[in-house]
C-alpha cells in the first residue's frame, strides 16, 4: 500500500493506530474490525476505483486479505469474533467477485456512478432480439435432439466471442471512468443489458451440454 | 413459488405457438425482450382490414412469460387493431393471478402487441407509398 500523503484522510486501525490496507483487519495488530454497510468492494480489496482491474494484485490481495479474516483462524475464539471473521470472510469473497468477472465488475461501476438500472434502460435493437430468437431456437433443437453437437458447438464459440466483444467494448466506455451522468453509461447499460441475454444463452447451452 | 392453474394450463397446452411469414406485408412481428432475466418473446398478427384474424407466438423464458403470451394471442385473434393496442399488462396479470415478481412477463406480453402492431403500421405505411 503507498503511504499516506500528509493532507489526505487515511483509515486507521481503531485499536493500534496503524494505517489499514483493508476496512476488514488491521495487518499491524491483526484485529477483526466492523465494516461500514456498502463498503465499496474497491476498497475491501485495496484496488483502485478504475475499469482496469489487474488480475495479479487482485488475486494476491485476495490472498493476504483471506488470511487475515479467514474463519478457520478463529475457530476458538469468542462466538462474537467467530461471527466477524466469518462476515468479514463473505464480504471479501463478494467484493472479489464482483472485481473479478468483467461483467460484474462494470455493473458495479455503473450502479456507482448513477448510470441507468436495467428498468429504467431495457430497449434492445430488433435485429439483437432476433438474434437471441435464433439462439433459443438452436438450444431447443438441441435439447430435443433435432440438431447436432456440431450446431451447438458452433454456438457456444459464438456466444463466447460475443461475451468477450462486450467485455472490450465496456473497457472502452468506462477507461477512464466517465462522468456520474455521463452518455457513456447509457451505452455501458446497454452493453451490459447484452451481455444479460449472452449469458443466459450460454447459461442454457451448458445445462445442455450437461 | 406456485404457479396458478391458468399459468399451469397455457403453460402446458400454450395456444398459437408458431410462427407467420413475416414477409407478408399484412404480417406484423414484434420483438421484445426482458434483459433483468434474458427472456424473449416474439409475437405476429396477421391482419386483414383493419381486424387481426391470426396470432402466434414463440416466447423462451419461465412460465409466466409464456403463458402471458399464450393468453395475449389468444385474446387479439379477432379483435381490430384499437381494440388490440387497449390491452393492459394489468388485465393479464388478473387473468393468470401472477406474482408480483412476475409482473414484468405480462408487461413483456403488451409490449410485444405494440411492437407487432406497430410493425405492421410501418409496413401498411410504406405499402401505399408514404401516403398514409
Amino acid at each position: 500500500m503507498s503511504p499516506c500523503p500528509q493532507d489526505a484522510h487515511c483509515p486507521q486501525c481503531p485499536h493500534c493506530n496503524g494505517a489499514l490496507e483493508t476496512p476488514l483487519a488491521c495487518s499491524t495488530c491483526g484485529a477483526l474490525l466492523s465494516v461500514a454497510p456498502e463498503t465499496p468492494p474497491h476498497l475491501i480489496l485495496d484496488m483502485e476505483l478504475a475499469w482496469a482491474c489487474a488480475d495479479d494484485d487482485l488475486q494476491r490481495n485476495h490472498r493476504r486479505f483471506s488470511r487475515m479474516v479467514h474463519p478457520d483462524f478463529y475457530a476458538t475464539a469468542a462466538p462474537a469474533e467467530r461471527e466477524l471473521a466469518e462476515h468479514n470472510s463473505a464480504l471479501l469473497n463478494s467484493a472479489y467477485d464482483i472485481l473479478a468477472d468483467d461483467l460484474t465488475r462494470a455493473e458495479w461501476l455503473l450502479e456507482h456512478l448513477g448510470g441507468p438500472t436495467d428498468k429504467e434502460e431495457r430497449q434492445m435493437p430488433q435485429e439483437f432480439l432476433m438474434e437471441v430468437m435464433d439462439w433459443n431456437e438452436t438450444l431447443a433443437a438441441h435439447a430435443c435432439g433435432q440438431s447436432s453437437d456440431e450446431d451447438l458447438d458452433s454456438l457456444r464459440r459464438d456466444l463466447h466471442a460475443r461475451r468477450a466483444a462486450v467485455a472490450a467494448d465496456l473497457g472502452r466506455h468506462l477507461d477512464p471512468l466517465p462522468e456520474p451522468g455521463a452518455p457513456a453509461l447509457l451505452e455501458v447499460r446497454r452493453l451490459l443489458n447484452a451481455a444479460r441475454y449472452i449469458e443466459r444463452s450460454l447459461e442454457h447451452a451448458a445445462a445442455d451440454q450437461a | 413459488m406456485a404457479y396458478s392453474n391458468k399459468v399451469l394450463d397455457h403453460y402446458n397446452n400454450p395456444r398459437n405457438v408458431g410462427t407467420l411469414d413475416k414477409g407478408q406485408t399484412n404480417v406484423g412481428t414484434g420483438i421484445v425482450g426482458a434483459p433483468e432475466c434474458g427472456d424473449v418473446m416474439k409475437l405476429q398478427i396477421e391482419v386483414e382490414g383493419d381486424r387481426i384474424v391470426d396470432a402466434k407466438f414463440k416466447t423462451f423464458g419461465c412460465g409466466s412469460a409464456i403463458a402471458s403470451s399464450s393468453l395475449a394471442t389468444e385474446w387479439i385473434k379477432g379483435k381490430t387493431i384499437g381494440e388490440a393496442l387497449a390491452v393492459k399488462n394489468t388485465e393479464i396479470v388478473e387473468e393468470l393471478a401472477l406474482p408480483p415478481v412476475k409482473i414484468h412477463c405480462s408487461v413483456l406480453a403488451e409490449d410485444a402487441i405494440k411492437s407487432a402492431i406497430a410493425d405492421f403500421k410501418a409496413k401498411r405505411g410504406t405499402q401505399i407509398g408514404g401516403q398514409a
